[in-house]
């Protein structure tokens, strides 16, 4: 018997000390590490932004692919959060401000509003799109100037974030009017332009079926129509931007049914064939102190924004008042458009919200 | 001794001879004794069997004696079974006098397959569409399932191809497939391996005295106490497959004096394994049992027992992550937390199941029985879950190299350098990157400050709980009406009703979580109201509802069904030929009852009005059967039922010397499950449309020989399957939403050959047994698909047929010396065909072979090494890539390399295994047995024998908008070498 006991136990003394048996064990776990914080001295040396756009101009408006030694230290200044910016942020520093093409979804739970963060911008590229000097990945396609960085690896070796802006940093909106818009300083920096008056115009790229693949056919006369300018109406669109729904409302509702498509058929005529999706599109205000075209400011929403279908106050739309918006000074080619990071960029003359937090109008 | 024993035996003979004469009736005594120490043993059976008739049976009494009388003269094969030992088998000559044989000697049964569904690590298929229910074979006197039932486990052998819920599992009476799905429940008493050994099997289409069953054999598993082997039992078990250590205790009393009897069976499985990381168990199991025997007639018996405990899971990834890991066994499941692995996937379980039976003997040839099962408990499965922040998961898609280079320039994937670094990241294996970062998930969730101060959890893990309540009445009567006829029946009526729910498991460092559709909020930001999952609280709190820790939250709803069967079997026994015929009738019930109203489907308000909120109507409508229905997530859904009619025919005929040709045939029609009918129970009361019974027809042809130690059975089975439904449902990002694929009018065909054998050599001690499982299981029909999304009414893909899911033709080509292909046309430039490719049954060996040698020595050694080969063996579909959008891409031109590429089926490389056997037993004092065993699985050690695994249901747009291509498919592994250690002690 007593042989029996000693086997048993040795067995279960060889059982015991088998090393799996343990780190999955418990069902309870420790506390996670916090994140680290980087701070000035992990980097000394700081390029400002002007210079990295610099680099840009001075390649002779190309895409420059930096190769040196260049960290930028910026506060981001725009948050994803509400939809209308999308997988990038902004960052800003006293010499200007720039996107950084991160190329990922629900940036704002790691990258803060008013967080710094230390870009090293070694091995990446500094191009162009339609006029704005962005910060992104080569894109080895040629396709665009610069490309989205997507890959967490590439992100956490080249964005380092900071601590918290105190409220003494945080970065304050320039006030900008007449033709200081037109300024290139003040690309992608959070301004405020007051003023600005409902010009009762869009401009959106209509898709009769957005689905189609190959892109000459979805580009084509038959399936692409345009809602711009040179109509002279809104056509009917009174909020920021489309969402699938409300563009399929204002389909349903027979609003775009003469919009002549430039093979001369109406969209009225291929209403059936639609197939809706959220669509990002411009509201024209005019700004004061200028003329022409040049008055336009195109506050460019996306469809996608949690307040796309919200409307333009009414008080707005009749003319009877004007907004004052603070957001990103952005460019389209030669014209100016405006990115909104929330409603809270839309307010009254007096300077007071016209929306609540749940986008209601007050 | 063996002298002695030759010369008692021509002692006997001899006085045969002498008396032979003297009478034409005789008799058979003698003691069953273990055959070391001489200890007898009680309740052991001996059956004498005349050209595979049965004639006697009787057993041993406590003191191990028996005595059967009024055997006719004659050569009778006596077999003799007792548990926990080897069966034996003698020729016994019966020549007009009572024969005293004096010892019976049986070998201690000292292999312990440890078959329950411990033995299946749980693959995690929940977001595939897929499912992974392997089937579980039990041990028996079957020489083919004998090597089938555990020897076939790592491949995960499936029997003749059928799917887990069409095998029959039955426990003291009530059949106890899961009333939701139909899958076998083994989760239900794994650990109990004890209380749980006494069973009765039958195959294919065998009728068993439990029930009709199907075509795919019945279990029976007593579960009563009385059937517990008595006496202690200890047993530590270590493993390097699933869990480190299982402790086992066991203690059942016998029938005692006062007609009681009662056992105990208690277990512990915990600790993760050699192979797979996050995959851990922390299981326990307990049983519990009394019975009482009054008098000759009653037996009344209560049993409760439960397998609580929790369990990680493994993943299923691409080809791709495991290359680069350098190991097919990694598991995306799980991830650092502070540098401890923690699994996301755990199934968390505790479902009691208590019995209460009747049986009734009022006469040696009618026996009844009742019984009153009832299942309940919580079955939990954890997952993360996310609200409008990055995919955590380490292998999404977009983490993998591939999804930046592609060689083919048509794909639009040439990003060298961005692939470059996701290698890097996975090649290096750097944490953060190659496995879940749970530390980031928590400090996301720290750093989302509200405008409260609170912080706002982004991830969190949910638990998916399935909660059954589950009511079975079961009564069944065998009645022997005269020697010739045998009348066996019962009746079952099962009542369940199961919530299904998510319940908040982990707020992962926040403080709170929403109750909001995030799928939903994609789409209708815009609307409040359509977010919602409960829409009822949003409207009378004017907030979606903040949700703590343990809130149920998501969906929630009941599955009822309801389900009724009565059959009867009558068996004609003619001596050597023997007949029976079976029938079956039932009704099946089920609907959905939504518990909450959610804000995408809510229906119509209680006094028939659309459901307006913020003066826009809410309520979405489908057509069901030409009408306009609106859809629901709240209330009861329509009720489906079904009647059910089966019938089954068996003939047998023995031929002396222990031969036996025996066939068995049955029609089966069979309602649809719960699971299968529903296109989306999370969201809404729809149903699949043309829901209709699935019909098989099945019939198989058996040789089995038995004498003298040799088993033999042969069989060739046919069975086709018609009209199943199947239902897919899974997350696709394309569409920000779970898609759902509902399949009907899938046919399958199986034939194939079994074979299983035990042969004793001519050294003693030594046998050579085989197993061989040769069939092919392929798709018949040209079933139709229905797609529809759960964020929203819209019917993708109506009802459209998949017409390459049974095969896809291959055609004629050529290559020419630049190494192009060009495909042949005939005269009218159509492609011309070469053959037909058939698609098969997945996920099982359509060809698997064992062979053995099996070597046991007098004093208890055994040696066991048997040589495997699994061949055939083919990833399951999805039914996308069948469909002609798929097939012939964006452009709708159907070219012949488009068809080979996306309508064809992978076939898996086939493998061979080596396994050994090990052990001993000791007796001490005659009383005590201690003995171990040792497998070793797997010897050659190979490691890239994938055993099943899903095509991801999704494509990707081409450069040249010609054609579409395929995501990578997903794969299971097999381990490589596991090593199972078995110390057992009894007394």
């Amino acid at each position: 018997m007593k042989r029996i006991y000693t086997v048993i136990l040795a067995a279960a003394a060889l059982f015991a000390g088998c090393e799996e048996f343990q780190p999955v064990f418990t069902g309870k776990y420790p506390d996670p590490q916090e994140q680290q914080i980087y701070t000035d001295e992990d980097f000394g040396r700081f390029t400002p932004i002007a210079d990295v756009k610099q680099m840009y101009v001075d390649n002779g408006n190309k895409p420059y692919d930096i190769t040196k030694h260049c960290v930028i230290k910026g506060q981001i200044v725009t948050s994803d959060q509400t939809g209308n910016v999308y997988k990038s942020f902004y960052i800003q520093d006293e010499t200007g401000g720039i996107e950084i093409k991160i190329g990922k979804n629900g940036l704002y739970n790691d990258y803060k509003l008013g967080q710094w963060v230390y870009v090293d911008c070694t091995d990446l590229t500094v191009g162009s799109y339609e006029g704005m000097i962005q910060i992104g990945y080569k894109d080895e396609t040629g396709e665009y100037e610069t490309a989205y960085f997507e890959h967490s690896a590439i992100i956490d070796n080249h964005v380092f974030k900071g601590r918290m802006a105190t409220e003494e940093e945080l970065v304050k909106p320039v006030t900008i009017a007449g033709n200081e818009v037109y300024n290139e300083k003040y690309l992608g920096t959070l301004v405020t332009i007051e003023g600005c008056k409902y010009a009762n115009l869009v401009f959106l790229i209509g898709y009769i079926d957005p689905n189609i693949v190959k892109e000459s056919d979805k580009k084509s006369n038959e399936n692409r129509f345009f809602l711009d300018d040179e109509d002279g109406t809104n056509w009917g669109i009174t909020s920021w931007a489309l969402s699938e729904s409300l563009f399929k409302e204002h389909v349903d509702n027979g609003d775009f049914d003469n919009v002549v498509m430039n093979d001369g058929v109406t969209v009225g005529e291929r209403k059936h064939l639609i197939k809706p999706q959220p669509y990002t599109m411009n509201q024209y205000f005019e700004m004061p102190g200028l003329t022409g075209v040049r008055r336009y400011l195109q506050v460019r929403s996306s469809g996608y924004a949690k307040w796309s279908d919200v409307n333009i106050p009414k008080p707005v739309l009749e003319g009877r008042e004007t907004v004052s918006f603070t957001g990103i000074l952005t460019k389209f080619e030669s014209d100016m458009q405006f990115t909104l990071i929330d409603l809270g960029g839309v307010r009254k003359a007096d300077g007071s919200p016209w929306y609540d937090e749940n986008n209601k109008e007050l | 001794m063996i002298k002695k024993l030759l010369l008692t035996i021509a002692a006997v003979l001899c006085a045969t001879a002498l008396f032979a004469q003297k009478s034409e009736w005789g008799g058979v005594k003698g003691t069953v004794v273990n055959r070391a120490g001489r200890a007898p043993i009680a309740g052991a059976v001996m059956t004498f069997s005349q050209s595979g008739e049965t004639v006697a049976a009787v057993t041993s009494d406590a003191e191990g004696k028996f005595l059967v009388e009024g055997l006719e003269n004659g050569i009778y094969d006596m077999t003799i079974k007792a548990p926990g030992f080897l069966d034996a088998n003698v020729n016994v000559t019966v020549e007009g006098y009572v024969k005293d044989l004096i010892f019976v000697g049986m070998i201690v049964e000292q292999v312990v397959t440890e078959v329950d569904d411990s033995n299946f690590a749980e693959f995690d298929m929940d977001d595939s569409g897929f499912e992974d229910s392997p089937s579980i074979l039990f041990d028996s006197n079957d020489p083919f399932t004998n090597i089938a039932s555990f020897g076939f486990s790592n491949i995960r052998f499936k029997n003749r191809g059928y799917t887990s819920e069409s095998q029959d599992v039955y426990l003291s009476g009530i059949r106890m497939n899961d009333a939701i799905t139909g899958y076998s429940p083994f989760s239900l008493w794994s650990g109990l391996n004890e209380a749980t050994r006494a069973k009765e099997t039958t195959v294919g289409n065998e009728v068993s005295d439990y029930g009709f069953g199907g075509y795919n054999g019945v279990t029976n598993i007593h579960a009563m106490p009385s059937t517990v082997r008595t006496g202690w039992r200890f047993s530590a078990l270590t493993n390097s497959a699933l869990y480190r250590l299982r402790l086992m205790a066991t203690y059942a009393s016998g029938e005692l004096d006062n007609g009681w009897s009662y056992a105990v069976n208690v277990s512990a499985r915990v600790g993760g394994n050699d192979w797979v990381k996050g995959v851990y168990y922390r299981n326990f199991a307990y049983y519990a049992g009394v019975e009482k025997k009054f008098g000759d007639i009653h037996k009344v018996g209560l049993v409760t027992f439960a397998a609580p405990g929790q369990r990680g899971a493994q993943n299923a990834s691409t080809q791709e992550v495991y290359d680069m890991m350098g190991d097919n066994m990694y598991n995306s499941n799980w991830g650092y937390q502070n540098g401890k692995v923690r699994n996301a996937r755990v199934r968390k379980t505790f479902e009691p199941v208590t019995i209460l039976k009747y049986t009734a003997t009022p006469s040696d040839n009618l026996e009844a029985s009742a019984t009153l099962l009832w299942r309940t408990g919580k079955n939990g499965y954890t997952a993360l879950d996310w609200y409008d922040a990055p995919d955590p998961r380490p292998d999404y898609y977009r983490n993998l190299p591939s999804y930046y280079w592609m060689d083919d320039p048509d794909y639009g994937r040439q990003n060298g350098e961005k692939a470059a670094w996701a290698q890097y990241a996975w090649e290096e294996n750097i944490p953060e990157y190659a496995h879940l970062n749970w530390d980031r998930l928590y400090n996301v969730n720290w750093n989302s400050i509200d405008a409260n101060g609170d912080s706002r959890s982004k991830y969190v893990i949910e638990e998916r709980r399935v909660d059954q309540n589950d009511i079975n009445v079961g009564a069944n009567v065998k009645w022997n009406a005269s020697r010739a006829f045998t009348l066996t029946g019962g009746f079952n009526y099962k009542w369940n009703r199961t919530e299904y729910y998510k319940k908040l498991d982990d707020l992962l460092g926040g403080d709170y979580y929403m109750n909001i559709d995030q799928f939903a909020e994609r789409d209708f930001a815009t609307n409040q109201a359509m977010v919602q999952n409960d829409l009822e609280y949003y409207l009378a709190n004017g907030t979606a509802q903040v949700l703590h820790r343990g809130d149920k939250y998501g969906y929630d709803y009941y599955a009822n069904v309801r389900k009724a069967e009565l059959w009867a079997n009558g068996a004609l026994d003619l001596g050597a030929f023997k007949a029976n015929l079976a029938l079956q009738a039932g009704y099946e019930t089920f609907w959905r009852e939504g518990l909450v109203r959610k804000g995408l489907f809510p229906g119509l308000n209680d006094d028939g009005t659309e459901f307006i909120v913020d003066g826009k109507s809410l309520t979405t409508y489908e057509t069901v059967n030409g009408e306009l229905v609106p859809i629901s997530s709240k209330g009861k859904s329509a009720v489906s039922d079904f009647f059910t009619y089966s019938a089954k025919l068996g003939l047998q005929y023995h031929i002396a010397g222990g031969h036996r040709i025996y066939a068995n045939g049955g029609y089966f029609n069979d309602a649809p499950t719960f699971a299968q009918s529903f296109i989306s129970p999370r969201t809404r009361n729809s149903l699949v449309p043309n829901l209709e019974t699935m019909k098989t027809v099945s019939a198989d042809l058996n040789y089995q020989y038995s004498n003298n130690g040799y088993n033999v059975r042969v069989t060739g089975y046919y069975t086709k399957i018609m009209d199943q439904t199947d239902m897919m449902s899974f997350y696709d990002d394309s569409q920000n939403s779970f898609t759902n694929f509902a399949m009907s009018g899938i046919d399958q065909r199986h034939m194939g050959i079994e074979l299983g054998f035990k042969v004793p050599l001519p050294v003693q001690g030594l046998s050579v047994e085989g197993a061989l499982s040769w069939g092919e299981y392929i798709y018949t029909s040209t079933p139709r698909m229905t797609q529809t999304i759960d964020n929203s009414a819209e019917v993708i893909v109506d009802n459209q047929p998949v017409p390459y899911w049974a095969s896809h033709p291959i055609y004629k080509k050529y290559t020419d010396g630049f190494g192009d292909v060009t495909y042949e046309t005939d005269a009218d430039g159509n492609y011309v065909v070469e053959k037909n490719q058939k698609h098969y049954v997945p996920s099982t060996p359509q060809l698997a072979a064992d062979l053995g040698f099996n070597y046991r020595t007098n004093s208890y050694w055994f040696f066991e090494i048997d040589a495997q080969y699994f061949a055939n063996s083919y990833l399951d579909m999805n039914p996308l890539y069948r469909t002609d959008l798929a097939v012939n891409g964006p452009d709708g031109i159907f070219t012949p390399v488009e068809v080979e590429y996306m309508a064809a089926q992978e076939k898996f490389d086939p493998v061979f295994l080596l396994n050994l056997s090990v052990g001993k037993s000791w007796y001490i004092d005659r009383k005590y047995n201690f003995g171990f065993s040792l497998n070793l699985q797997n010897i050659t050690n190979n490691k890239w024998v994938k055993t099943g695994g899903y095509e991801q249901t999704r494509l990707i747009d081409s450069e040249s908008a010609e054609r579409y291509y395929r995501f990578d498919s997903k794969y299971f592994y097999m381990q490589g070498i596991n090593y199972m250690l078995n110390l057992y002690f009894r007394f």
